[in-house]
Protein backbone atom coordinates (compact mmCIF):
# COMPACT_ATOMS: atom_id res chain seq x y z
CA UNK A 1 0.00 0.00 0.00
CA UNK A 2 1.10 3.32 -0.45
CA UNK A 3 2.96 5.15 2.37
CA UNK A 4 0.54 8.38 1.62
CA UNK A 5 -2.90 6.87 1.95
CA UNK A 6 -4.38 4.19 4.34
CA UNK A 7 -7.58 2.23 3.17
CA UNK A 8 -9.39 0.10 4.63
CA UNK A 9 -13.01 -1.72 4.81
CA UNK A 10 -15.68 -3.29 6.93
CA UNK A 11 -19.58 -4.03 7.09
CA UNK A 12 -22.04 -2.74 8.97
CA UNK A 13 -24.88 -4.57 8.23
CA UNK A 14 -25.69 -4.42 4.11
CA UNK A 15 -23.17 -1.46 4.10
CA UNK A 16 -19.56 -2.04 3.14
CA UNK A 17 -17.70 0.95 4.45
CA UNK A 18 -14.25 1.89 2.60
CA UNK A 19 -12.35 3.75 5.17
CA UNK A 20 -10.00 6.26 3.91
CA UNK A 21 -6.95 8.13 5.58
CA UNK A 22 -3.89 10.34 4.04
CA UNK A 23 -4.01 11.56 0.41
CA UNK A 24 -6.34 11.16 -2.39
CA UNK A 25 -4.01 12.11 -5.57
CA UNK A 26 -4.23 10.42 -9.00
CA UNK A 27 -1.06 8.26 -7.74
CA UNK A 28 -2.81 6.84 -4.55
CA UNK A 29 -6.02 6.61 -5.80
CA UNK A 30 -4.98 3.00 -7.14
CA UNK A 31 -5.62 1.84 -3.68
CA UNK A 32 -9.11 3.17 -2.85
CA UNK A 33 -9.71 1.49 -6.72
CA UNK A 34 -8.30 -1.67 -5.65
CA UNK A 35 -10.48 -1.63 -2.82
CA UNK A 36 -13.89 -0.72 -4.13
CA UNK A 37 -13.12 -3.73 -6.76
CA UNK A 38 -12.77 -6.49 -4.24
CA UNK A 39 -15.74 -8.95 -3.96
CA UNK A 40 -17.26 -7.92 -0.95
CA UNK A 41 -17.59 -4.26 -2.24
CA UNK A 42 -18.40 -4.97 -6.05
CA UNK A 43 -21.24 -7.39 -4.36
CA UNK A 44 -22.83 -5.04 -1.98
CA UNK A 45 -25.33 -2.32 -3.08
CA UNK A 46 -24.52 0.35 -0.64
CA UNK A 47 -21.41 1.18 0.13
CA UNK A 48 -19.90 4.43 2.17
CA UNK A 49 -16.56 6.53 2.01
CA UNK A 50 -15.55 7.38 5.22
CA UNK A 51 -13.05 9.82 4.54
CA UNK A 52 -10.93 11.14 7.41
CA UNK A 53 -11.13 14.39 8.47
CA UNK A 54 -7.74 15.02 7.46
CA UNK A 55 -7.55 13.78 3.64
CA UNK A 56 -6.08 16.05 1.19
CA UNK A 57 -7.76 15.59 -2.69
CA UNK A 58 -6.44 16.97 -5.00
CA UNK A 59 -7.99 17.07 -9.36
CA UNK A 60 -6.16 13.57 -9.70
CA UNK A 61 -8.25 12.01 -6.56
CA UNK A 62 -11.04 13.70 -7.59
CA UNK A 63 -10.52 11.77 -10.81
CA UNK A 64 -10.22 8.24 -8.71
CA UNK A 65 -13.23 9.19 -6.95
CA UNK A 66 -15.55 10.19 -10.59
CA UNK A 67 -14.39 6.56 -11.94
CA UNK A 68 -15.49 4.87 -8.62
CA UNK A 69 -18.62 6.78 -8.96
CA UNK A 70 -19.24 5.50 -12.44
CA UNK A 71 -18.57 1.94 -11.99
CA UNK A 72 -21.03 2.12 -9.23
CA UNK A 73 -23.76 3.63 -10.99
CA UNK A 74 -23.45 0.97 -13.98
CA UNK A 75 -23.83 -1.78 -10.82
CA UNK A 76 -26.46 0.13 -9.12
CA UNK A 77 -25.02 0.85 -6.66
CA UNK A 78 -25.62 3.72 -3.99
CA UNK A 79 -22.10 5.22 -2.71
CA UNK A 80 -22.14 8.17 0.32
CA UNK A 81 -19.48 9.92 1.69
CA UNK A 82 -18.82 11.48 5.20
CA UNK A 83 -16.01 13.21 7.16
CA UNK A 84 -14.73 15.07 4.71
CA UNK A 85 -13.48 18.77 6.48
CA UNK A 86 -15.40 22.07 4.98
CA UNK A 87 -13.11 22.53 1.97
CA UNK A 88 -13.51 19.48 0.27
CA UNK A 89 -16.84 19.61 0.85
CA UNK A 90 -17.02 22.63 -0.95
CA UNK A 91 -14.84 20.90 -3.46
CA UNK A 92 -17.19 18.30 -3.66
CA UNK A 93 -19.89 20.29 -4.33
CA UNK A 94 -17.80 22.86 -6.89
CA UNK A 95 -16.76 20.31 -9.29
CA UNK A 96 -20.98 18.79 -9.28
CA UNK A 97 -19.49 14.87 -7.68
CA UNK A 98 -22.40 15.76 -4.91
CA UNK A 99 -24.86 14.62 -7.65
CA UNK A 100 -23.32 10.77 -7.71
CA UNK A 101 -21.82 10.69 -4.33
CA UNK A 102 -24.01 12.80 -1.73
CA UNK A 103 -22.11 13.93 1.45
CA UNK A 104 -23.97 13.41 4.91
CA UNK A 105 -22.92 15.57 8.20
CA UNK A 106 -22.38 11.63 10.28
CA UNK A 107 -21.90 8.27 9.97
CA UNK A 108 -25.51 7.77 11.15
CA UNK A 109 -27.36 9.81 8.51
CA UNK A 110 -25.15 8.32 5.62
CA UNK A 111 -26.39 5.31 6.59
CA UNK A 112 -30.08 5.71 7.70
CA UNK A 113 -30.22 7.50 4.44
CA UNK A 114 -29.60 4.59 1.67
CA UNK B 1 4.26 42.60 5.86
CA UNK B 2 6.33 42.38 2.77
CA UNK B 3 8.11 39.48 2.07
CA UNK B 4 9.50 37.09 -1.56
CA UNK B 5 10.05 33.78 -1.78
CA UNK B 6 10.95 31.21 -4.17
CA UNK B 7 11.19 27.72 -4.52
CA UNK B 8 12.32 25.34 -7.09
CA UNK B 9 10.32 21.71 -7.50
CA UNK B 10 12.05 18.81 -8.40
CA UNK B 11 9.26 17.43 -11.14
CA UNK B 12 7.33 15.01 -9.22
CA UNK B 13 4.63 14.98 -8.05
CA UNK B 14 3.98 15.59 -4.33
CA UNK B 15 6.89 18.25 -4.61
CA UNK B 16 4.08 20.83 -4.25
CA UNK B 17 4.09 19.98 -0.83
CA UNK B 18 7.05 21.82 -0.06
CA UNK B 19 5.48 24.96 -1.65
CA UNK B 20 2.07 24.70 -0.09
CA UNK B 21 4.05 24.39 3.14
CA UNK B 22 5.60 27.54 2.58
CA UNK B 23 2.48 28.81 1.32
CA UNK B 24 0.58 28.69 4.30
CA UNK B 25 2.92 29.79 6.78
CA UNK B 26 3.06 33.29 4.75
CA UNK B 27 -0.63 32.85 4.69
CA UNK B 28 -0.93 32.71 7.79
CA UNK B 29 1.60 35.28 9.24
CA UNK B 30 -0.12 37.95 7.01
CA UNK B 31 -3.47 36.77 8.64
CA UNK B 32 -5.79 35.07 6.22
CA UNK B 33 -8.52 33.05 7.61
CA UNK B 34 -8.20 29.15 7.72
CA UNK B 35 -10.79 28.97 4.99
CA UNK B 36 -9.12 30.91 2.62
CA UNK B 37 -5.96 29.48 3.40
CA UNK B 38 -7.92 25.56 2.17
CA UNK B 39 -8.53 27.75 -0.58
CA UNK B 40 -4.79 28.73 -1.51
CA UNK B 41 -2.99 25.07 -0.74
CA UNK B 42 -6.03 23.67 -3.66
CA UNK B 43 -5.11 26.35 -6.02
CA UNK B 44 -1.46 26.11 -5.47
CA UNK B 45 -1.42 22.75 -5.49
CA UNK B 46 -3.52 22.32 -8.91
CA UNK B 47 -0.82 24.96 -10.64
CA UNK B 48 2.27 23.16 -9.67
CA UNK B 49 0.70 19.46 -10.84
CA UNK B 50 -0.13 21.37 -13.81
CA UNK B 51 3.32 22.74 -14.26
CA UNK B 52 4.71 19.30 -13.64
CA UNK B 53 2.02 17.23 -15.98
CA UNK B 54 0.99 19.54 -18.94
CA UNK B 55 3.79 22.15 -18.64
CA UNK B 56 7.01 20.57 -18.43
CA UNK B 57 5.66 16.73 -19.68
CA UNK B 58 6.96 15.38 -16.55
CA UNK B 59 10.67 15.63 -17.82
CA UNK B 60 13.19 15.13 -14.99
CA UNK B 61 14.92 17.21 -15.96
CA UNK B 62 13.13 20.50 -15.98
CA UNK B 63 11.79 22.62 -12.67
CA UNK B 64 9.13 24.72 -11.88
CA UNK B 65 10.09 27.41 -9.51
CA UNK B 66 6.84 28.63 -7.33
CA UNK B 67 7.10 32.59 -5.83
CA UNK B 68 5.26 34.01 -3.23
CA UNK B 69 5.19 37.80 -2.89
CA UNK B 70 3.36 39.36 0.06
CA UNK B 71 2.64 42.57 1.18
CA UNK B 72 0.20 44.27 3.25
CA UNK B 73 -3.04 43.33 1.41
CA UNK B 74 -2.46 40.26 -0.68
CA UNK B 75 -0.38 37.41 -1.66
CA UNK B 76 0.74 37.00 -5.09
CA UNK B 77 1.78 33.09 -5.75
CA UNK B 78 3.34 32.43 -9.65
CA UNK B 79 4.07 28.82 -10.61
CA UNK B 80 6.37 28.87 -13.17
CA UNK B 81 7.03 25.85 -15.66
CA UNK B 82 9.76 25.13 -18.53
CA UNK B 83 6.89 24.11 -21.13
CA UNK B 84 5.70 25.28 -24.40
CA UNK B 85 2.68 27.47 -22.45
CA UNK B 86 -0.74 26.77 -22.67
CA UNK B 87 -3.36 28.07 -25.10
CA UNK B 88 -5.99 29.39 -22.39
CA UNK B 89 -8.24 28.33 -25.14
CA UNK B 90 -8.13 24.68 -25.62
CA UNK B 91 -8.64 24.05 -21.82
CA UNK B 92 -11.36 21.95 -21.40
CA UNK B 93 -14.12 23.89 -20.19
CA UNK B 94 -16.99 20.29 -19.99
CA UNK B 95 -16.79 19.67 -16.81
CA UNK B 96 -20.51 17.73 -17.19
CA UNK B 97 -20.97 15.22 -19.28
CA UNK B 98 -24.34 14.69 -21.72
CA UNK B 99 -25.79 12.19 -18.78
CA UNK B 100 -25.35 15.01 -16.27
CA UNK B 101 -22.26 12.70 -14.30
CA UNK B 102 -19.07 15.13 -13.82
CA UNK B 103 -16.32 14.72 -16.35
CA UNK B 104 -13.23 12.91 -15.40
CA UNK B 105 -10.52 15.06 -15.55
CA UNK B 106 -10.33 19.04 -16.13
CA UNK B 107 -10.82 20.67 -12.96
CA UNK B 108 -7.29 22.00 -12.18
CA UNK B 109 -7.95 25.27 -13.63
CA UNK B 110 -11.54 25.29 -12.68
CA UNK B 111 -10.53 25.14 -9.24
CA UNK B 112 -7.57 27.69 -9.09
CA UNK B 113 -10.26 29.96 -11.03
CA UNK B 114 -12.72 29.42 -8.33
CA UNK B 115 -11.22 29.94 -5.46
CA UNK B 116 -8.37 33.18 -5.92
CA UNK B 117 -9.23 36.53 -6.36
CA UNK B 118 -7.06 36.76 -9.70
CA UNK B 119 -5.92 34.19 -11.89
CA UNK B 120 -3.49 34.55 -15.08
CA UNK B 121 -1.81 32.71 -17.44
CA UNK B 122 1.44 34.19 -19.15
CA UNK B 123 3.47 32.79 -21.76
CA UNK B 124 6.84 33.57 -22.34
CA UNK B 125 7.67 31.21 -25.20
CA UNK B 126 10.83 29.28 -25.32
CA UNK B 127 11.02 30.76 -21.33
CA UNK B 128 8.23 28.78 -20.22
CA UNK B 129 4.82 29.57 -19.15
CA UNK B 130 3.46 31.25 -15.81
CA UNK B 131 0.79 30.72 -13.61
CA UNK B 132 -0.07 34.17 -11.54
CA UNK B 133 -2.64 33.88 -9.08
CA UNK B 134 -3.48 36.60 -6.59
CA UNK B 135 -5.00 36.29 -3.02
CA UNK B 136 -6.82 39.52 -0.94
CA UNK B 137 -6.56 39.88 2.61
CA UNK B 138 -9.85 41.09 2.38
CA UNK B 139 -11.12 39.81 -0.51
Amino acid sequence: MSKDIQVSTSQKGDIIVISIKGDVTATTGEVIGNAYKSDEVSNSHKILLQFDKDCYINSGGLASLIDIAAAGRKKEQKIHAYGLSDHFQKIFRMVGLTRCIPIFSSAEDAMVDF
Amino acid sequence: MEQLVELQLPNILGAEKEAIKKAVTIAEKMGFSSDRIEDLKTALAEACINAFEHGNKFDQNKKVRVTLEADDSSLQVIVHDEGDGIDPEKIPKKRVRDDGFPCRRGYGVFLISNLVNEFYFENHPGKGNNVKMLMHLNG
